[in-house]
């Protein structure tokens, strides 16, 4: 078994404890976060998911159950706290709206420098994470308002890349893109991911996102965890995804349907190329009814 | 820290009192204001707490909720205090050091003071608490539009009174989540002197300021698209009519008002 970085045990996030508007966002929550993985996060909007990222870098306290990194307690050394904010990077929803200096190099190097590293680690630090998000260094020295949507959320991330954490957490980075840029992005963080080595958690609520480019999912249901296992594992239950109000990726969804014809189908098929070879066998093996 | 404010915050319990017309909660608020200064003893001032207190067990808001706001105040309430403790003269000394001397009319007036302070706070958040913010502004627009025959754009200054509340929260929001963004980059904004603060503010600053001309924009258009042109011949929804607790409630105020003037008069002034 690997290595596990993250780990929280029944971990509990209550907003606005007391007052009318008490909500239990995440309830006694337990999951296990092995090194190197890439996790879908999948929930529907107000399930908990955000909550729960934004206890992975220590922003929310927990108000009950714990929180580990590396097997040590978040919380045990409140000082620390912002150490764990360098191991774990955060990249929020719409991260493009939360850049401020004058040119994009300066944005991006604003992690490092508070990381209080050395003019050229900054320089090498930002110029990697310029490339990793496929930005050429002519933007180097542009205002990031000048950019566009893509380009701003890119160099949005790479602001968070460039700390060089060993957790990177996007939530909802493919929001409100369009289908060339969500694919562009996608496989950045694939590259990213494959050639860096770093764990990476990302929150969506598109199925065919995760089953692109995660490695494990996670379903997140009422501040709970309802499912946690491989893509295939989760895939394969599509009915519980389905009565959880989440949608199933399309490919699922299409041999869900074929399988109430062909009962011998598998209907757990989530990657398009593996289902083209399926159909085919299917069609081949003459066993289509007229 | 920004949680802390409860300046124009609703407190939704659904009570008697919360479903009162808005026009007739602003002006009893005013009215017990004044009837709280007209207060000449503690009898009256005693029967000004307990209909305040009846008023708090009717709107079923938490007790907690007004102790909040009276702490935000604290320190002025402290200082008034201490200032009549010492500088009002008069009556029996009670206490003397060196400079200092404490006279039973200047504890009086003290203690007075607190009370006619705390009781004024808490009026005016109750009114708050069962109003909302749309239909705090609905209902001051509607008192003020005698004012339109003098040309006082009555409406427009409704209107922005409506939106700067309705941003207040999302504001708060939105510093929240810069806040986060920024922290999640190492950005120090708890320690350091006041220089250095400062300058870390700026991360938070600039997108704020940026998201709020954009929301600005926004605004004007979605209500440019929905044919907002002002006041002039715009109707409501929501008619406001006064209606029988309304009239109700006009009456037990006359009542205590009678009930003020009269422990005015039967234990007159200290």
């Amino acid at each position: 078994m690997k290595e596990i970085i993250l780990e929280t045990r029944e971990l509990t996030h209550i907003y606005a404890k007391g007052t009318p508007y008490e909500k239990t966002a995440v309830n006694g929550m337990n999951i296990k976060i092995e090194k190197g993985e890439l996790v879908g996060i999948i929930g529907h909007t107000g399930s908990g998911k955000s909550t729960l990222v934004q206890h992975f870098n220590g922003l929310l306290k927990p108000d009950g159950g714990q929180i580990f990194l590396d097997g040590h307690d978040m919380w045990e050394n409140k000082a620390d706290i912002r150490k764990v904010r360098f191991k774990v990077g955060v990249c929020f929803q719409y991260p493009e709206y939360q850049l401020f200096e004058e040119t994009v190099y300066k944005d991006i190097a604003f992690g490092p420098k508070n990381m209080g590293l050395d003019k050229d680690e900054i320089n090498r630090r930002v110029i990697e994470a310029m490339k990793y998000v496929g930005l050429d260094e002519s933007y180097a020295d542009k205002s990031a308002f000048d950019l566009s949507g893509g380009e701003k959320r890119r160099a949005a991330i790479a602001g968070v890349m460039a700390m060089s954490p060993e957790v990177l957490i996007l939530d909802e980075p493919c929001a409100g893109l369009d289908p060339a840029g969500r694919d562009m992005l996608l496989s950045l963080i694939k590259n990213y991911r494959e050639s860096t080595g770093s764990t990476v958690i990302f929150v969506s609520h598109n199925m065919d996102d995760i089953a692109k480019i995660a490695t494990r999912v996670l379903v997140v249901n009422d501040g709970k965890e309802a499912m946690y296992g491989t893509v295939d594992e989760v895939f394969s239950r599509c009915d519980e995804l389905k009565a959880m109000g989440l949608d199933v990726p399309a490919v699922t969804d299409l041999f869900m349907k074929l399988k109430m014809i062909y009962p011998q189908l598998d209907a757990g098929v989530y990657d398009i190329n593996k289902a083209a070879d399926i159909l085919y066998s299917l069609l081949k093996g003459g066993a289509v009814r007229a | 820290m920004l949680k802390d404010i409860t300046i124009g915050q609703y407190f939704p319990t659904g009570s008697p009192v919360h479903s009162l017309d808005p026009r007739a909660k602003i002006i009893i608020t005013i009215f017990y204001i004044v009837v709280v200064f007209l207060c000449k003893s503690f009898a009256s001032l005693g029967l000004c707490c307990a209909v305040l207190l009846i008023f708090i067990l009717i709107s079923r808001v938490p007790v907690k909720m007004f102790l909040k706001s009276i702490k935000a105040i604290l320190p002025i309430i402290l200082f008034t205090a201490f200032l009549n403790i010492f500088y009002i003269g008069g009556g029996k000394v009670l206490f003397t050091w060196k400079f200092i001397s404490v006279s039973e009319k200047g504890l009086y007036t003290a203690a007075f003071m607190t009370v006619r302070i705390i009781l004024l706070i808490i009026s005016g958040s109750a009114l708050t608490y069962t109003t909302t913010p749309t239909m705090l502004t609905d209902g001051m627009e509607r008192l003020l539009s005698p004012l339109k025959v003098f040309h006082v754009p009555v409406h427009t200054l409704a209107m922005m009174m409506t939106l700067a509340l309705r941003f207040i929260p999302t504001l708060i929001d939105e510093i929240e989540r810069i806040t986060n963004a920024q922290k999640a980059r190492g950005a120090d904004l708890e320690s350091g002197n006041f220089v250095q603060r400062a300058k870390a503010l700026v991360p938070v600053l600039v997108p704020l300021f940026i998201s709020a001309f954009r929301r600005a924009y926004e605004l004007a258009f979605a209500m440019e698209c929905r044919c907002y042109r002002g006041g002039e011949g715009r109707t409501r929804m929501k008619q406001m009519k006064l209606k029988m607790p309304d009239y109700l409630s006009f009456a037990v105020v006359v009542l205590f008002t009678a009930g003020v003037i009269l422990l005015n008069n039967i234990y007159p002034v200290l």
